[in-house]
């Protein structure tokens, strides 16, 4: 086969392995309907309301297992590096019930936390997806004039 | 069936619980294993003293070199139980 200058040669390799036990236990709660395309899962949002409460419910269950632990372990004083908490969470305190008082700020602040990071993230999303299509639009239409 | 611009707006990303867990565990892990061997590298009198309060969840973890490995443990199950509830919770809510 004789080449020309400037010819791109493509050349393209599929290559098909097993899946590992690891790929089997990764995908085991991927989900069972049919994927949307590509386009859908590169630029798709992520859900604010839900990524607030995955955060809350993290937040949230993480300051009350650890009050209740330090409660359970007990000695004198209990919690006090934990306790200064209370400066910004105020009503809690290294106790049973501060635990509960905990929990309901952590998940206020972890909503709070979450659902803020899903909005920048899918602003930053729309407005490089934004881009993405003026620029080639650009590309488009750039040339337009030189048809006429 | 729906055009693209269509389907976008309804949407949502799905987290893979798993791997959200991995990630969160390696990262968690790896910075309590540099950040308990920066300050051993930096010396001082009281090596750690805040780091160390960690020991209180932590059993076994302490600012040295056996405990930054100890932490790193701790560190990625701690990590990877947050990611993966953290996916969990959000792929149930964003079902709904």
């Amino acid at each position: 086969m004789e080449l020309l200058p400037k010819t791109r040669v493509e050349l393209r390799v599929r290559l098909k392995v097993g899946r590992t036990a690891l790929d089997e236990f990764m995908a085991e709660d991927e989900p069972k309907e049919q994927l949307p395309s590509p386009l859908l899962l590169a630029f798709a949002p992520l859900h604010r309301t839900a990524m607030g409460v995955a955060c809350g419910v993290v937040l949230g269950g993480l300051l009350f297992l650890m009050t209740l632990f330090l409660v359970a372990k007990g000695g004198y004083p209990v919690g006090p590096t934990l306790a200064l908490l209370g400066q910004f969470f105020f009503g809690y305190t290294v106790t049973f019930p501060g635990a509960f008082v905990g929990l309901l700020w952590g998940f206020m602040t972890g909503f709070l936390l979450g659902w803020g990071f899903a909005v920048v993230r899918n602003l930053v999303v729309w407005s490089w997806l934004l881009l993405i299509r003026s620029r080639a639009e650009m590309e488009q239409y750039g040339d337009f004039l030189d048809h006429m | 069936m729906l055009r693209e611009e269509e389907q976008l707006a309804k949407a949502v990303v799905r987290l893979n619980a798993k791997l959200l867990g991995v990630v969160l565990g390696t990262l968690l892990g790896i910075g309590l294993f540099l950040v308990t061997n920066f300050l051993i590298l930096k010396g001082g009198p009281d090596v750690g003293r805040h780091l160390s309060l960690l020991s209180q969840f932590f059993f076994g973890y302490r600012v040295t070199f056996v405990g930054s490995l100890v932490g790193f443990l701790y560190a990625f199950v701690v990590g990877f139980l947050i990611g993966w509830v953290l996916g969990a919770v959000y792929n149930k809510v964003a079902r709904v």
